[in-house]
């Protein structure tokens, strides 16, 4: 499915992602964290499909085991206690739960990253940012951006040197690993050298001076402000439950949480909307495609 | 447009101002609730604890001297006007407290007097007449504070600070200890206090108050007359041979700093303080405090996390009941004292011996208000 939210307005998706990472990180009520984790993944299989299941199972699933499974060995702190230690400490099921809890976390955390960082792609960032705080929007766009054009230069760089006969896929281990440290040193010379001429690059076009503007193709649509009313409703309206404790949820000593009333479920069904909006976004958008296109 | 903006900002405020339910079942400690005149705290103040859950501190004073009850909502059963007021008067001895109240209150509440003097007594006893009717335990650092839980009226009653100190009874034993040990380790024991090999519970090493020097777990020297720490390393734990003595473990002194108490943990506090009280238990020759608690925690189901400190070669309890360290404020955590002494090192260095009364007590001033004075 094309990714049709990632069209709207770059404040749109910011304040999307900001509200839905800065929630997931906020609440640990098993059920917020479930509708969480869920809308994370039905997100990113959507829009990319294969490659993300594949990561979830690889990945994802593993480390919300391992959290579940390290964290009694370092916790021992709960009223319930399943077993013993060998060192007389307790395992406790709080502390089982509790890791269980934090890998969903993590996971649904990873899950909201990887999107955000498809979604806002750097010219949005500096779009939004660069006119407030320019040099570290800079500074972000260009250290995000580093990774993959270090992987690519790098590439590169390992080319031309086989091609002039230091391979670092054939030959003894010594030189192997001599050719491998010269194509490294070659690549910390280019990234140092390359950023000081970015940066210089920007200062010379009057990057963040008083009074330029710079180009963008960006457009405050009518939808986007739709969107912006509906994500700074959803962002008061949780606000406001969360500061009543209505996602409230508490793993030590004992477990204690917010029960699910008539008034607590409203907070419920608008967390599960606002995460599950691009989605529904994305879904309309493909329909309305598709009606186009059989109509013609 | 505006209207819609309205319209939403009118919906979140209301929902923000109407209590919504998500009811945490926490605990709420109320604020201190002065005791008036005539001392009759009101049965409507009693059942709305008793329907919050919550704890509050009454608070009262008698001829100078400060006292407060602290009262659980998880306690009240039934429920009537009380009169918590108390008529104080220090005497020669101790202190004589009438109560105003002649009927059983119907729950237990643990008062605390905030004396304005330092009683050096590890424990007081109260009497009626020649009746024990009270045990009462004293916390505090400058200035005493008496905790005694209240489940009976005796219209007077005097508390004495207790006489029958473990640390002169107990010296008497020590003294004809130290001589056995004299007779039995000969030389070694002033050649190499530290390496000497323990081999009878009653055959342990006491310090002679001449060392100087902090030894190599970094324990400063031992008073005179106390037993020098073993390392757990060298004990050998001969199951054939038991004795017992007495473990308990309590709290009082969260309920004189209940503001200070994580939040999360106040339904944890028993309201009397006592986690366990005074039990005879039995163990082997060469064991020490931490093998002996951490039996009994298994055995009464009492949470316990402790932790291995190489440094000081001993068991570091974090924890007892869920009580952590830090939990009630920065300077809070678990003590023990064996026969009204707080031993300066670890409780795995502590070899117990025959009859002696080990207490487990939680601090929230670094010890100085459950009476040691050894931390600075």
């Amino acid at each position: 499915m094309r990714d049709s939210f990632a069209a709207y307005h770059p404040l749109i998706n910011f304040l999307y992602f900001a509200l839905v990472i800065g929630f997931s990180l906020v609440l640990t009520h098993p059920l917020a964290q479930g509708i969480a984790l869920v809308c994370a993944i039905t997100y990113s299989v959507s829009t990319t499909g294969k490659k993300s299941v594949l990561f979830l199972l690889k990945y994802c699933l593993p480390m919300v085991l391992l959290t579940a499974f390290i964290n009694p060995a370092f916790n021992h702190e709960g009223t319930t206690t399943l077993l013993y230690f060998s060192n007389g400490n307790p395992l406790t099921l709080e502390s089982i739960l509790y890791g269980f809890s934090a890998g969903t976390m993590l996971v649904t955390l990873l899950l909201w990253f990887t999107s955000f960082n498809r979604v806002m792609t750097s010219d949005k960032f500096i779009y939004l940012f660069g006119k407030v705080i320019p040099a570290l929007s800079l500074v972000l766009s260009m250290s995000l951006r580093f990774v993959p054009k270090f992987k690519t230069q790098m590439a590169t760089v390992a080319e031309a040197q086989r091609s002039i006969g230091r391979d670092i896929y054939s030959g003894s281990l010594w030189s192997r690993t001599k050719t491998a440290i010269a194509i490294f040193s070659i690549m910390i010379t280019w990234a140092l050298e390359n950023a000081i001429e970015t940066a210089d690059s920007m200062k010379s076009r009057g990057y963040g001076l008083k009074g330029r503007s710079a180009f963008s193709i960006y457009r405050f649509d009518e939808r986007d402000k739709y969107s912006l009313i509906w994500f700074s409703f959803c962002g008061l309206f949780l606000l406001a439950g969360t500061m009543q404790m209505a996602f409230g949820f508490r793993y030590f000593p004992n477990i204690r949480y917010a029960l699910l009333n008539m008034t607590t479920i409203p907070f419920y069904f608008v967390y599960f909307v606002l995460c599950i909006t691009p989605v529904i976004m994305n879904w309309k958008e493909e329909r309305k495609w598709k009606t186009l296109i059989s109509e013609m | 447009m505006k209207r819609i903006i309205s319209l939403i900002i009118t919906i979140v405020i209301l929902l923000s101002f109407t209590a919504c339910d998500g009811s945490f079942a926490q605990v709420d400690l109320k604020e201190p609730i002065a005791i008036p005149e005539n001392g009759i705290i009101e049965k409507s103040i009693l059942d709305k604890m008793k329907d919050n859950n919550a704890i509050a501190i009454l608070t009262g004073e008698s001829n100078g001297i400060k006292y407060e009850w602290t009262v659980f909502g998880s306690d009240l059963e039934k429920t009537r006007d009380v009169n918590l007021s108390l008529d104080l008067n220090k005497t020669e001895t101790g202190l004589k407290i009438t109560f105003a109240e002649t009927e059983d209150f119907g729950f237990p509440a643990l008062l605390s007097i905030h004396l304005n003097e330092k009683w050096t007594a590890d424990s007081a006893i109260a009497y009626a007449g020649d009746n024990h009717v009270y045990s009462v335990s004293i916390t505090g650092s400058k200035t005493s504070i008496l905790n005694i839980s209240v489940h009976k009226i005796v219209a007077v009653c005097e508390i004495l600070p207790d006489d029958t100190k473990f640390s002169e009874s107990a010296s008497s034993t020590e003294t004809n200890s130290s001589e056995n040990t004299e007779q039995n380790a000969g030389g070694t024991n002033k050649t190499d206090d530290y390496l000497t090999d323990v081999k009878d519970s009653d055959n342990r090493v006491y310090s002679d108050g001449n060392a100087t020097d902090q030894d190599k777990y970094k324990t400063d020297p031992v008073p005179e007359g106390k037993p020098l720490p073993v390392e757990p390393e060298n004990q050998e734990i001969n199951n054939k041979k038991s004795y017992t003595c007495t473990f308990s473990i309590e709290c009082s002194t969260i309920l004189n700093n209940l503001k200070d108490l994580d939040s999360d943990k106040r339904e944890l506090i028993p309201s009397n303080g006592v986690i366990l009280a005074p039990t005879t238990v039995t163990f082997y020759e060469g064991e020490s405090v931490f093998d002996v608690l951490q039996r009994v925690c298994k055995e009464k189901g009492i949470h316990l996390e402790s932790s291995w400190t190489p440094i000081y070669n001993s068991a570091y309890i974090e924890g007892i009941h869920n009580l952590y360290e830090f939990d009630c404020g920065e300077l809070s955590g678990w003590m023990y004292r064996v026969n009204g002494w707080y031993p300066n090192y670890g409780c795995s260095r502590y070899q117990l011996a025959d009859g002696e009364k080990v207490e487990w007590r939680y601090t929230c001033n670094l010890g100085k208000d459950i009476g040691c004075d050894w931390m600075k």
